[in-house]
């Protein structure tokens, strides 16, 4: 039997979340709704009493000072009312605590057929309102049909007895598990299976595959336990764990690097190995304080000799790119999961945010899944929900719009976490699995979810198929997790801990399996949301929240006992063995039976060709254009533009405070609204003692050349670290890069070779700023295949490919938090100093964005040169002499100049004729190039002289002071006033584009 | 040296423990963490302590209503120990999340020694959204809040999305006769935000921010004192330090008014004792 309980606010109060939905369809689609009320519907699949119903709905569900609610339709006025819930099998977390809550209150359990469904109907009043209007309100701003169904009802259509009806979203599957064996009679034949099932195997990879199911004494070992041909779950533990994903196929390969120009080959073979894990390892060599790098989930730095701190980054980009709320909500609920399986296990202390996406007024020709605006929206709320419920600040982040996006967006999440140096006396970053030690899952349950990613999502809906390939993260459970293991690491019952992400228990207890050479895995054993999956599905999903604990027997006890002192899931399915083998049984049945060291042998490495064209050659040049005339309007409209603009309403609704330790926030400044250049934590509450995190993007560059791009990206992460008073002696990095395919094919990517190229210049970049910088990358992910296809006015379809992207973040500590400084002028009178000098560099700045050019003087890292000047800053921020310093980045020093008279509300009297320049004679040059290496200081006029002498010899001049009054004025090289306008007109220019947002 | 003793609980996903057990610890009190499952078990027992927090988070995920579920289990599990903890003479403080469980428990606002009618709700914000921002608060001087004495005006942190005090005329007025409202929100200079956005940053009705019950020793309210627990969680703290420099004055030399609060409640027990 099942009941269906609505529960609305009462008539009188106001409706925030209809009121949204009000707001949305006038701006977006100019549908003049007068009014929404939002009905949250819960329905009860499950037998109840009536007076247990009464207990539901009084006790549960319903606010006696709030709210109304009944178990038959709410008689709420509307002329269309819009109903939305999910489809079966995706993530219904109201539903999944309502259950938890009625069992606790009824003190009852549900039954395994037994559940509850949350969904929601909107009453809509509005004579304007047509029925396309009131679709499109459904399909474009409540549901994604890809995760959710709807129904649309007139007034006329509307039974006021059933009301929506009863929809129920079970997934009933109806299938016995079934373990399939594949042919392997010729690589065709494995290539067939390999395309019908979605395995993506390699075709290189197949002759091995195959040769060793062939090996004589390989089929002798597993005809002993019943096996002969591969199973299916064999195939896709191999899938995975050669994906490139997984294995990183790409930065390991073989490029072969032609320079265009010269006519020079050169070979790089395995890009990871050169450009990241060699410098890393030098760079360790020096740096006493890199703990633990290239190995475990995430990488390691001293915190103090009691602690270290974990940082790692991921993306979730096709995900989001589907469905924005549950990809990005799952992107950075599964990158949490990183620094908990760190080590023995890591509390979350702090994480960053960038999204790269398509305009977000577009209103062009092409038609992507989510409009821009639509997906931006949702990519937001997924990382608030994600972030702000698992109680951890988000405390740094950033947005770029770029037409390129429209193809497939990016979504980067990055984790920071924080351990005991020291577990039960043992070092807490080393951990591995012993034989006999116990492999446990912890956490969620295994559905169908995630399995083979999006290519599930040309599967034929029938009314309960479980729409599992897009996720719904539920930081609720995790967060329960979370504090759980940590309880059990400090009591010393964890010897090795791992998350389940992409590749599932295939990738995690394969991974962890190799440290003590084997592992038995009963499949029968995993708990599951429903019955019916294959013994492949369960391997290979990727249902989220789970985490794979190794714990020793004699600790099993207390291990559980606590998991359930904690409302945490956590099952036995196997131990770990010295056998040298992956053994899967299910009913004590073999299904997979490989050797451990199969992975590590054998397969063939990627090839690419990779051709360098200088862009010279491609015809770039520096446009022809004469100085303007009008500065004060220029400058405003650049600080309109959106990747300038203040993006405040997304920072707003981040906790960026929550577990007390904020230092820096992201906002600052008298009124709290200008973007501060990095966050600092203090993350260890009766410490003084602070972590330092900041991130840069500038992929505009990569326009030009994707080297620079880097060299400039990491510059940027470096500053912006110094900047908030951070040691330039200790600065972690994490690579994220985000490309478009590099596999030249002549139809469908006949530019593949220059974007390998790129992608190997880039590589360079990295290790020549990390060798120079003497930074340590702590971890890296990389994230191929950024295209997407579009459909066009006339039915055509286009390729999109992103620009070749990578974003870093940088960490450092901070010895004393209270010498930190922020970016915002403090007082007037205080003099104005610019470090570093500006050179004819506006290629691929936004002043040219600005006029539609990209040019070709792409700005240069002089590392050597910079690196003298940031240690004479740090040393100048320590000594106390610095009021505020601010990096000058995207849009020039005229923009950055802004941002600091903003940030203290206070005007500023600039002379460009004081600007240290090289090669630039014209005031545009000297505004709005983007050379990096530079500095915006300023300094109580009684620390002058100690300041300049620390800066003697170097880049450093004083160019103006703070004003006392609230007038921006800047003079031009041959000391005309150029721009004169108040600081508010700035702001207001500079919030307009975003302002009314919240 | 001290036996006042602070409850701060934990589990379900809460998230303000660890700085809220801090905050105390700093005040003076010994604050254990205690998880909501170890105190319906019995292994931890109410009596052992004389200051019980609810703390900020999202118990249950607030999937439905903040604080309800949490609400619900505590009063079917602890019901009658939680009436005799506050029947002691103890102290209670709802943080956040802690004071939408308080006012869905009951015990807030506790009119004539009913500790169990739900006549007051933090419903969702105005604004439509989560909301991180520091606010002004005013302090009435005639509450009889055990935590707010001697405070006058304070800046915390706020961070919720369901923050909209609410309750009908009657109640409100009943709550503002009896000085039971304890922290309005204001303009940066003090004058009252009157509802106006950011500085009222819900919606709520006559500003209110927290409230107590007639006794005021139970106390809940949306802002984070704990989010205040070192002089440089201010959001201007870096302008503040340069200034006082230039007056030849140094910052945080003091308790920040966020542990001055957690300093009354000890100091009450104390002198209470």
């Amino acid at each position: 039997m099942a009941f269906r309980l609505e529960i609305a606010l009462k008539p009188d109060l106001f409706d925030a979340e209809g009121e949204g939905i009000r707001q949305k369809a006038k701006d977006y689609f100019g549908i003049n709704i007068e009014k929404i009320r939002t009905i949250h519907v819960v329905t009860i699949d499950a037998d109840f009493t009536a007076e247990q119903l009464t207990i539901i709905q009084k006790e549960l569900f319903t606010n006696p000072v709030t709210q109304i609610s009944s178990y038959s339709p709410l008689p709420v006025e509307f002329d269309w009312t819009v109903w939305m819930g999910f489809r079966p099998g995706v993530k219904d977390n109201p539903g999944d605590t309502a259950i938890e809550a009625i069992e606790d209150v009824l003190q009852v359990r549900f039954g395994p057929d037994e559940a509850v469904y949350t969904s929601k109907r909107y009453g809509m009043v509005g004579k304007g309102i047509s029925s396309e209007d009131a679709n499109q309100i459904a399909s474009e701003i409540l549901a994604n049909d890809i995760i959710q169904q709807w129904k649309v009802f007139s007034s006329a259509d509307w039974d006021s007895e059933t009301g929506i009806g009863f929809i129920i979203p079970k997934v009933i599957l109806n299938h016995t598990p079934t373990v399939t064996t594949i042919p392997i009679g010729s690589d065709a034949e494995l290539k067939k299976v390999s395309d019908e099932r979605n395995l993506a195997l390699h075709p290189n990879d197949i002759p091995t595959i195959r040769a060793y199911f062939l090996d004589k004494d390989i089929q002798t070992h597993r005809k002993r336990v019943g096996l002969l041909d591969p199973t299916d779950i064999e195939l896709e533990y191999i899938s995975q764990a050669r994906s490139d994903h997984c294995n990183h196929n790409t930065f390991r390969g073989l490029f072969r690097y032609r320079d265009e120009e010269t006519g020079e080959e050169t070979i790089v073979d395995n890009l990871f190995k050169t450009c990241i894990e060699v410098p890393t390892l030098e760079l360790k060599k020096k740096k006493p304080w890199v703990i633990s790098v290239l190995w475990d989930n995430a990488g390691a730095g001293l915190f103090d000799k009691d602690h270290y701190y974990v940082i790692t980054g991921e993306t979730h980009n096709s995900p989001s790119n589907i469905e924005a709320y549950g990809g990005a909500i799952t992107g950075i609920v599964g990158v949490y999961r990183d620094p908990l399986g760190t080590g023995k296990g890591s509390k979350l202390v702090m994480g960053g945010y960038g999204y790269c996406v398509g305009p977000r007024d577009y209103e062009g020709a092409l038609k992507p899944h989510l409009s821009p605006r639509r997906l931006l929206d949702g990519v937001i709320e997924g990382v608030r929900d994600g972030g702000n419920k698992s109680g951890i600040p988000t405390t740094f982040g950033q947005v770029l719009f770029h037409p390129g996006y429209m193809g497939k967006c990016l979504v980067f999440v990055t984790a920071v976490g924080i351990m005991p140096a020291e577990v039960d006396g043992a070092p807490a970053e080393q951990k591995k699995t012993s034989p006999g030690d116990l492999i446990i899952m912890c956490g969620g349950r295994v559905g169908k979810d995630g399995i083979h990613g999006v290519t599930a999502s040309s599967e034929v809906y029938s009314e309960h198929t479980p729409a599992g390939h897009v996720q719904i993260g539920d930081p609720y459970t995790q967060k329960k997790m979370h504090d759980f293991l940590l309880e059990s690491r400090d009591q010393g019952l964890i010897q090795f801990i791992t998350d389940n992400g992409g590749g599932g228990l295939s990738s995690s207890i394969g991974e962890s399996a190799r440290f003590s050479n084997g592992c038995e895995v009963r499949l029968q054993e995993v708990p599951l949301k429903y019955e019916g999956l294959n013994q492949w599905e369960i391997w290979v999903s990727e249902s989220q929240e789970r985490m794979t604990v190794a714990v020793n027997p004699t600790h099993l006890d207390r291990f559980l006992a606590l998991s359930g002192q904690h409302a945490v899931e956590s099952t036995v399915i196997g131990r770990y063995t010295d056998s040298g083998k992956l053994h899967i049984t299910y009913n004590d049945e073999t299904c997979a039976y490989v050797d451990m060291d199969l992975l590590t042998s054998g397969f063939p490495q990627w090839e690419f060709d990779a051709k360098w064209l200088s862009p010279k050659r491609r015809c770039l040049f520096e446009p022809v254009l004469n100085e303007p005339a009008k500065y004060g309007p220029l400058l405003l409209d650049l600080l309109a533009r959106p990747n300038i603009a203040s993006k405040e309403w997304i920072c707003r609704q981040y906790d960026h405070e929550v577990q007390g330790t904020s230092v820096i926030k992201p906002l600052v400044g008298e009124n709290r609204d200008v973007n501060s250049d990095a966050a600092v934590i203090r993350p260890v509450l009766d410490s003084n003692k602070g972590l330092a995190f900041a991130q840069a993007l500038i992929p505009g560059y990569s326009a030009i050349d994707a080297y620079h791009m880097v060299a400039c990206t990491i510059d940027e992460a470096v500053r912006r670290l110094i900047a908030v008073g951070a040691d330039f002696e200790h600065i972690g990095g994490v690579d994220n890069f985000c490309w478009p395919n590099i596999q030249y094919h002549a139809d469908e990517n006949p530019d593949g070779r220059q974007k390998a190229a790129q992608l190997v210049r880039a590589c360079w970049a990295l290790k020549d700023l990390c060798l120079a910088y003497e930074i340590p990358l702590l971890s890296g992910k990389d994230s191929m295949y950024v295209d997407g296809y579009l459909m066009g006015r006339y039915g055509e379809s286009h390729k999109i490919s992103a620009l070749e992207t990578m974003q870093f973040s940088s960490i450092g500590v901070v010895d004393d938090v209270a010498k930190c400084i922020s970016m915002d002028s403090k007082i007037p009178g205080d003099r104005v100093y610019i470090l570093g000098v500006t050179g004819d560099e506006l290629g691929g700045s936004e002043y040219y964005e600005h006029f539609g050019y990209v040019g070709l003087n792409v700005p240069r890292v002089d590392a050597d040169r910079f690196a003298v000047l940031y240690r004479a800053l740090s040393h100048a921020v320590r000594e106390e002499l610095v009021a505020s310093a601010h990096g000058v980045y995207r849009g020039g020093l005229g923009v950055h100049l802004a941002m600091v008279a903003m940030g203290g509300n206070r005007g500023m009297r600039i002379d460009l004729a004081k600007v240290p320049v090289t090669g630039v004679d014209r005031n545009d040059g000297v505004l709005f190039s983007e050379s990096p290496g530079r500095f915006i200081v300023t300094i109580a006029p009684e620390n002058e002289a100690k300041f300049e002498n620390l800066f003697k010899q170097l880049d450093c001049s004083c160019i103006g002071t703070v004003t006392r009054d609230s007038e921006f004025i800047i003079h031009g090289i041959k000391g005309e006033v150029l721009v004169s306008v108040s600081v508010k007109k700035l702001k207001d220019a500079w919030k307009r584009p975003f302002g009314d947002l919240i | 040296m001290t036996d006042v003793r602070a409850l701060v609980l934990t589990g379900y996903g809460l998230n303000c423990d660890h700085e809220t057990a801090h905050a105390f610890a700093l005040a003076g009190a010994r604050a254990s963490r205690v998880h909501i499952n170890s105190l319906i078990d019995g292994s931890v027992g109410l009596k052992d302590f004389q200051i019980m927090v609810f703390v900020g988070g999202f118990s249950w995920g607030d999937d439905h209503g903040a604080g309800v579920i949490q609400a619900v289990r505590m009063k079917t599990h602890l019901g009658d120990n939680l009436l005799e903890f506050v029947e002691k003479g103890n102290l209670v403080l709802g943080i956040c999340n802690g004071f939408q469980t308080l006012v869905n428990l009951g015990l807030l606002p506790g009119f004539s020694d009913d500790y169990q009618q739900r006549s007051v709700a933090l419903t969702f914000n105005d604004c439509g959204n989560f909301r991180d921002e520091w606010i002004s608060l005013k302090v009435n001087p005639s509450s009889p809040c055990a935590f707010t004495r001697g405070m006058n005006r304070l800046e915390l942190p706020i961070r919720h999305g369901e923050g909209k005090f609410f309750s009908d005329k009657d109640t409100i007025q009943r709550l503002m006769g009896g000085n039971q409202v304890v922290v309005q929100y204001t303009r940066p200079d003090g004058s009252p935000a009157n509802g106006k956005f950011p500085f009222n940053p819900n919606g709520s009705v006559f500003d209110v921010a927290g409230i107590c019950d007639p006794s005021g020793r139970v106390f809940g309210l949306m802002p984070h004192p704990e989010g205040y627990n070192h002089f440089t969680n201010h959001p201007n703290w870096t302008r503040l330090k340069e200034r006082l420099k230039r007056e030849g004055r140094r910052i945080g030399t003091g308790p920040t008014p966020g542990i001055l609060l957690f300093k009354n409640a000890v100091e009450f027990i104390e002198n209470r004792s």
